[in-house]
């Protein structure tokens, strides 16, 4: 297929991209031992996109012989061409260090068969009911995602990449006192399903936990509304590097007027606190989602956004490269075929400190101990919220009661300076993330323990 | 497999089918959807992108021994389909037998066509500039970004091995602005609109209360948080129950009646809401383009009172639930309408003491309990009848099952989406915080 791309390269007209692209997924959901989504499925193209007179101009076909890639060529110089050169002043794109390689991730293994999956829910599922017979519901799901990618450029690239993850998620609902309680995690990562460790024997000390946790929740109470001090572990210090400054910081927001664009040069955070963007599957080669060339062609290098409190750079595509006059680094992603590359975090992380998770603790008389996310958002004004399921309230140093779920919020560059303690483990969040921007894309999100300040929402 | 690949889209989906039962599948069903879309991406310099693609994927799913199976598959390459057709029959053979598992028995409808034929592109390209000129001349601080124009046509085809066909096609305009105010360091909080309707977007501000919300966003540049910590009053933006209304419905569902974990099971017929609020479901609204003539099953769908009068109507129960749950089945596509009420919004703002003008949640998942919490974003704090400042950084905690029962006020005013309308709600009860 790059071969193919790479012949039809030399027809474009500007400089652009040829992209086949493939996205294959399966699905296997049970919810109290009934199947309500079992299969699979591929979806893929060719797209080509190019940029003539300050415009892009993107088309995309569901096929990928000659003709539609003929085609896909012709309409993109179409639709560029048809709204007139708008920005005929806009500047050309910036240059990047052309990417290369060949990047295949498949799983040496036999693939997983739709037999072993459905195996894996229905064990789950019969030692969970069996062993917890307290609980209102069970979800299972297992799930894989992988996309495979051949890029050429009028640039001379020319790129493949086929890079899977897998995900197993667990959720437990109880009744208690004001209602019903649930609980989930997840498992898994990068890689293929028969490359990770679902089966249900090998869970057993994971599900307890996940119980354990489920019954003090169902015991717990509503936290306190307003600022307090808190411990973040690191799944959720990976959804604040992500939500509350990876956002802020991505170079097309930055034009759009966020708040970032005023400070950099400046100390945003605790000198305690380096933050960063990183290729590949991050610094210790271990995260959920790998990226080397990205879907405009350029190499991809690590970012380094606020190092020792300071606001450095941000995340770009060679059009916002070109506006803000800077390198680009490999950020312009897209999800599907029929998708144009944005931009985009991959592996978005706080480095480790020197700090242990039971000083942190120790050092608050009250406040919360924080363990894992839900979902999150983030503004421009790096206003950022998520969603927690499941922490615990610290009294004079120790941790007490559960918590109910709740939303915590901050500012994330007025937050960020309230960070007294980063933590000695590092570790990436779950099984990775997903992040919605007009198009949904797979990222990875990790970091330490951090201690600091932070708006809590609650009724208590 | 050439006459395969040149077939309509109904004969498509029926071969499919065909296939299947071939292959030794009991029954079968499948959904083709031909899309074409179009779209013009834009912030305040003009547009910066301008994307066509073209797509078509089906959907199978097969069943053998009450067991089921799927696959998805775009395009029609002969290897694509037979993979497709052989990973659904592998699903389904290592499935759960299940009683509820099966296709559907449902009238045929005639083939349906719904919006313009084709996009006018010159319409679209004049409601960008219209756009654009009224934000240069009463807007200097806006800043757009990722503002889109679009198009969406599709044809959608369904057969199942019961004799069941469905077609229909449903072109839309789309129109998106995401905004934001800036003025030298102060920056607010973005703000969006999405909707859909069938003719062009002309002049986008008659629609979806763009104009309102771009004034509350240039006043939002100076914000404030609450006073102190109270419990008070929301009033609900259109905007935002069309968000706050996905965690209620999904509560609604066959599938949260199924696992057991919806406060609003046994309620069916009782109150749940205030007399003041009413809550349909009409995806057969013929002024809509957010409908469906027939649901993933092939059912036709039809439209529903969920909620009349705070009263729990029905539950929202799909093909395979109704099955389940052994409940008629009364969903399957979703297009949903809250009535307006009698008042002004002018007038529930003067009756208000304590509270907020809520116009956008931005907080974590709610749990099963329906309890939630999350920052107000572009709201604005009312005391005394009047709105005094925009917020920042203010928490909004409370649980929805209460708010719908503490639902005191409905406006007159209500905005259609193209996929819902909506009018302003006001509750109390909602404890509003700031750090």
């Amino acid at each position: 297929m790059l071969d193919r791309l790479a012949a039809f390269a030399g027809a474009f007209k500007a400089p652009g991209e040829l992209r086949w692209h493939v996205n294959l997924s399966t699905q296997v959901t049970m919810r109290k031992g009934v199947l309500l989504s079992n299969g699979q499925s591929r979806g893929g193209g060719v797209s080509a996109r190019l940029y003539d007179g300050g415009i892009y101009g993107f088309a995309a076909a569901p096929s990928d012989d000659d003709d539609a890639i003929r085609t896909v060529i012709a309409k993109a110089a179409e639709n560029a061409a048809s709204v007139g050169g708008a920005r005929r002043n806009a500047p050309a794109r910036a240059a990047s260090e052309p990417g290369e390689g060949l990047y295949d991730y498949r799983s040496e293994r036999p693939a997983s068969s739709a037999a072993q999956r459905v195996r894996i829910l229905k064990g789950l599922d019969s030692l969970i009911r069996e062993k917890y017979p307290d609980l209102v519901n069970v979800d299972i799901s297992l799930s894989s995602h992988a996309s495979e990618k051949s890029l050429a450029t009028t640039e001379g690239v020319r790129t493949y990449s086929y890079v899977p993850r897998s995900v197993l998620s667990v959720r437990m609902a109880v009744e208690a006192n004001g209602g019903l309680v649930d609980l989930h995690n997840t498992l898994g990562g990068f890689g293929e399903i028969q490359d990770q460790s679902f089966e249900p024997e090998s869970l057993l000390a994971w599900l307890d936990d996940l119980h354990e946790e489920l019954r003090r929740k169902a015991e717990g109470g509503q936290c306190e509304a307003g600022l307090h001090d808190v411990v973040l572990d690191s799944d959720l210090a990976g959804i604040l590097a992500h939500e509350a400054i990876g956002h802020t910081c991505e170079a097309d927001l930055v034009l759009a007027g966020s708040i970032a664009g005023d400070h950099v040069g400046g100390m945003v955070a605790s000198e305690k606190i380096t933050l960063g963007d990183y290729a590949g599957r991050g610094p210790d080669g271990k995260s959920s989602f790998a990226i080397h060339v990205d879907d405009e062609g350029t190499a991809c290098r690590d970012v380094t956004i606020i190092e020792n409190g300071v606001l450095r750079n941000f995340l770009h595509s060679r059009q916002t490269a070109a506006e803000l006059g800077a390198e680009p680094a490999g950020n312009a992603r897209a999800f599907a075929f029929s998708d144009e590359p944005l931009v985009r975090m991959r592996n978005t992380a706080i480095l480790a400190g020197k700090d242990k998770l039971a000083d942190m603790i120790g050092a608050i008389d009250r406040g919360y101990y924080l363990k894992r996310a839900t979902n999150g958002q983030a503004d421009l004004t790096s206003e950022f919220m998520f969603g927690v399921s499941c922490g615990y309230e610290i009294r004079n140093g120790k941790i007490g009661r559960a918590i109910r779920d709740t939303t915590i919020s901050g500012v994330a560059f007025d937050m960020l300076k309230s960070v007294t303690h980063v933590g000695d483990e590092f570790k990436w969040s779950g099984a990775g993330g997903w992040c919605g921007k007009k198009q949904p894309i797979a990222v990875g999100m990790g970091g330490p323990a951090i201690k600091c300040k932070i708006t809590i929402g609650g009724r208590g | 497999m050439t006459a395969l690949h040149d077939a309509a889209v109904e004969d498509f989906c029926g071969e499919l089918v065909a296939l299947a039962l071939a292959k030794g599948a009991s029954a079968a069903q499948a959904q083709t959807r031909r899309s074409r879309y179009f779209e013009m991406q834009f912030d305040n310099r003009g547009p910066d992108l301008v994307r066509s693609t073209e797509n078509e994927v089906s959907a199978l799913t097969v069943f053998r021994d009450g067991k089921r199976g799927a696959a998805s598959l775009n395009g029609r390459s002969k290897e694509d389909v037979a993979a497709a057709i052989e990973a659904a029959m592998a699903s389904a053979e290592a499935g759960v037998p299940d009683d509820a598992n099966d296709v559907a028995d449902a009238p045929s409808l005639p083939p349906s066509r719904h919006g313009p034929e084709s996009a006018d592109r010159a319409q679209m390209a004049a409601g960008i500039e219209a756009f654009l000129s009224r934000i240069r001349a009463e807007f200097p601080l806006l800043r757009t970004r990722d503002c889109l124009s679009s198009f969406s046509d599709a044809d959608v085809a369904f057969a199942n091995s019961h004799g069941l066909r469905q077609k229909e096609r449903r072109a839309a305009y789309g129109f998106t602005a995401m905004f934001m105010a800036k003025d030298g360091a102060r920056t607010t909080s973005l703000n969006y609109v999405d909707s859909s309707r069938f003719t062009p977007f002309v002049d986008p501000f008659q629609s979806a209360g763009l104009e309102r919300l771009m004034i509350e966003t240039t006043q939002s540049l100076d914000r404030k948080p609450v006073p102190q910590k109270f419990d008070g009053d929301v009033i609900v933006t259109p905007e935002c129950l069309a968000s706050l209304l996905g965690p209620i419905v999904n509560a609604l569902s066959g599938a949260a009646l199924f696992a057991g974990t919806t406060p609003f099971r046994g309620k069916k017929g009782q109150a749940i809401a205030s007399p003041l609020f009413s809550l349909s479901n009409r995806p057969r609204d013929p002024q809509s383009p957010g409908g469906a003539d027939f649901d993933d099953h092939g059912v036709p769908t039809r439209d529903l009172d969920l909620v009349a009068k705070g009263v729990l109507n029905d539950y929202l129960v799909d093909f395979f639930f109704s099955k389940k749950l052994r409940l008629p089945q009364t969903a399957g596509a979703s297009n949903f309408h809250v009535a307006a009420g009698d008042m002004s919004l002018e007038d529930m703002i003067a009756r208000t003491k304590r509270g907020i003008l809520f116009s956008r949640f931005s907080g974590g998942a709610p749990n099963a309990a329906l309890d939630f919490a999350g920052i107000a974003k572009n709201s604005f704090y009312i005391e005394d009848g009047q709105v005094r400042h925009a917020l920042e950084e203010t928490m909004v905690s409370g649980n929805f099952c209460e708010l719908l029962r503490n639902i005191h006020a409905v406006s007159a005013e209500s905005v259609d989406y193209g996929s819902g309308s909506y009018p302003f709600v006001a509750a109390s009860g909602v404890t509003i915080s700031s750090k």
